[in-house]
């Protein structure tokens, strides 16, 4: 599986730049800086951890990132694409083709089929109904799921769930899959083999992003960014060292 | 294709929700079934005093002298109803008048009618007949045609012979197993022999037939006519539409030289004519469909703002999902495309089942009733159209809520 892509890591084109990103809120008369100028570069393929106490502004760069939110200061360059300054619609088109999400809680429609979820960017993007469900299903089969796919969300435990939000990230083949502590649902069993998933992926080319406080999980990562008060703590390299 | 969506959505949930949508619906459905059901009636209607009324009473190229107008449209002044009313009698003098005016007429007949009580054979009584005398010819230009035995002959009216022809429901009253014919009936004081059975009219306006007597001129005159003299209605029927014309203005003429009316003088008798008939009944329709839109509406309106509550509680209760389509790249339209057709699709559900309702109301007034009903798609097309619109239109404010939700807030919503 460790393919070309594999081959490629060193030297990677840059896929996420931001730069002096600040997120301001305004709480009565007080300003919070959840984040407070925050430069960072991502390359294609590329497995980060985003750590980080809580109210460290984790959250907040996770929602800029992944352009469910726009900065109140700053520059961010997403696979080429200036983001600051988008409107709503324009935000929605990015998430649609170059995010993929995957969440604590795995956010999947409770009244739609594994295969209806994972259609569901393929429906924004405007993707025909035969396209789309073959995807759907090849996608459905990255994950292992291929004999789930008429199964809906209360039918399938808590891991396949969540593999079913992977192989809806994976859909619409994003620029990265951004995961928020995707394994903060499941037992240490469960999570072992959600994590060897985007380890898959990764060596499969995928681009990663996990938000997490598990150190366990933390292990994955390539690279470790550790985030304090709205701004970078540290940039701790792993595995192979690319800082 | 979340067009699809919203639809499919909004069906599973009136299918899961049966009696939760009924009450959901409910003014929709109200609304619809009675447009449906008004629509359904009084279209059929409309068609059977096009088709059947209109030439059943009145005959075709027909024109009928009367004292007075019978048929109030309702715009006429206080002051011309009184004055018509003093109007002098017709008689048989005006029938000479008439018949020599226009000697070309095809059929001329006259005739007077009154309510009676009761009329019995034995032990059977029938409340509520109409006793006509109808001078020779009566039935023929009415087009009234006998079932069992016979109409009257020239040698009845000759001779003042006290025979009748009963319409059919005084037969099935008097009569409801034996042949009527050659039997002897009661009206008032006096026998009559009834010699046949007028055909079934039927219809709402059949009783007109089916609940009538004929009996020749003379002998109603002398036995039951409040005024001997007097002449109810003095009948002329012509080959075609022109020929009717020219001998309306014939006759209008001889009667007003007759009365020596000066010119610039009101007639002082009425001329009726089925196509006066129509046109009051065309204003009747149109009263009825202008009064329509307003009732309809406020159902509607209430059956709207019905669906809107329900949708702003199907929104609050998918927050979720809606952070869900956002992140995965749902835009403001899509969502609000999404929840548009979703309250669409319940209210046209509501229009269809009020659709249904109606055509059966209207259905169920024409079996149990003499109305007729008749469903035009124009009535159904309006009824889904409205259906669409009141979907829409409460729908608006809840997936404009829905499109606007922040994706990160809504997310995070359980």
């Amino acid at each position: 599986m460790n393919g070309e892509q594999g081959m490629q890591t060193n030297g990677n084109e840059v896929i996420i730049e931001t730069h002096n990103l600040k997120k301001l809120y305004q709480m009565g008369s007080e300003t919070i800086h959840a984040l407070a100028g925050v430069d960072m570069q991502i390359r294609r393929n590329e497995y980060i951890a985003i750590m980080g106490p809580s109210g460290s502004g984790k959250s907040t760069l996770m929602n800029l990132i992944g352009c469910l939110d726009t900065p109140t200061e700053g520059e961010y360059v997403l696979n080429g694409t200036p983001v600051q300054g988008l409107d709503d619609d324009e935000l929605a088109r990015i998430r649609n083709r170059e995010i993929g999400f995957v969440f604590q809680t795995f956010n999947l429609l409770p009244r739609a089929s594994a295969l209806h979820n994972v259609e569901l960017p393929l429906i924004y993007a405007g993707v025909s109904s035969k396209v789309r469900q073959e995807k759907a299903k090849n996608a459905l089969a990255r994950v292992d799921l291929a004999d789930r796919t008429h199964h809906k969300p209360n039918e399938l435990s808590g891991g396949q769930r969540q593999r079913v939000a992977i192989a809806r990230a994976l859909v619409n083949d994003p620029s990265i899959v951004l995961a928020d502590e995707p394994t903060g649902n499941l037992d240490s069993k469960t999570s072992e083999e959600i994590m060897s998933v985007f380890d898959e992926l990764h060596s499969e080319g995928q681009t990663i992003i996990m938000v997490t406080h598990e150190h366990d999980i933390v292990g994955h990562a390539e690279r470790v960014v550790t985030l304090r008060d709205g701004l970078i703590e540290s940039h701790d390299a792993r595995a192979d060292g690319l800082l | 294709m979340y067009v699809l969506e919203g639809i499919w959505i909004a069906l599973q949930q009136v299918w899961a929700h049966k009696l939760k949508s009924a009450f959901t619906l409910i003014g929709v459905i109200i609304g619809i079934t009675f447009l449906i059901a008004v629509i359904t009636v009084v279209e059929g209607m409309n068609r059977y005093v096009q088709e059947d009324f209109a030439g059943s009473l009145f005959g075709i190229n027909t024109f009928t002298v009367v004292r007075r107008s019978q048929i109030s449209t309702g715009s006429e002044t206080e002051e011309r109803r009184r004055r018509q009313a003093r109007n002098p009698n017709l008689t048989l003098h005006d029938v000479d008048v008439i018949s020599a005016a226009v000697p070309e007429a095809w059929r001329l007949a006259y005739n007077s009618d009154r309510g009676f009580d009761e009329v019995s054979y034995k032990e059977r009584r029938r409340r509520n007949v109409r006793l006509i005398g109808g001078s020779d010819g009566y039935e023929a230009l009415q087009g009234w045609d006998v079932e069992i035995g016979r109409g009257l002959t020239p040698l009845d009216q000759r001779r003042g012979l006290k025979v009748v022809v009963i319409g059919s429901e005084i037969a099935d009253r008097l009569f409801p197993d034996v042949d009527p014919v050659g039997k002897q009936i009661r009206i008032g004081a006096h026998r009559f022999n009834v010699v046949g059975v007028w055909e079934s009219q039927g219809g709402m306006f059949g009783v007109i037939r089916d609940a009538s007597i004929l009996m020749p001129f003379s002998v109603y005159r002398q036995t039951f006519a409040r005024n001997p003299s007097e002449v109810d209605e003095i009948s002329v029927k012509m080959r075609s539409m022109e020929e009717m014309e020219a001998a309306q203005i014939a006759v209008e003429g001889a009667m007003r030289t007759d009365r020596e009316l000066r010119p610039g003088q009101e007639n002082d008798f009425w001329l009726q004519t089925s196509s006066e008939l129509l046109d009051t009944w065309d204003k009747i329709v149109k009263i009825l469909f202008a009064a329509i839109p307003g009732l309809v509406s406020i159902s509607l309106v209430v059956g709207g703002i019905v669906i809107m509550n329900i949708m702003l509680l199907s929104v609050a209760g998918r927050i979720q999902e809606i952070g869900i389509r956002k992140a995965v790249g749902a835009r403001r339209r899509d969502i609000l495309i999404q929840f548009l057709s979703e309250s669409a699709t319940l209210s046209v559900v509501g229009a269809g089942i009020g659709i249904v309702f109606g055509i059966g109301i209207g259905k169920g007034v024409e079996a149990f009733t003499p109305m007729p009903a008749s469903v035009p798609v124009w009535g159904i097309a309006v009824a889904l159209t409205l259906g669409i619109l009141v979907g829409v239109g409460s729908g608006l404010y809840p997936a404009y809520r829905a499109a606007k939700q922040d994706p990160i807030v809504a997310l995070r919503s359980e």
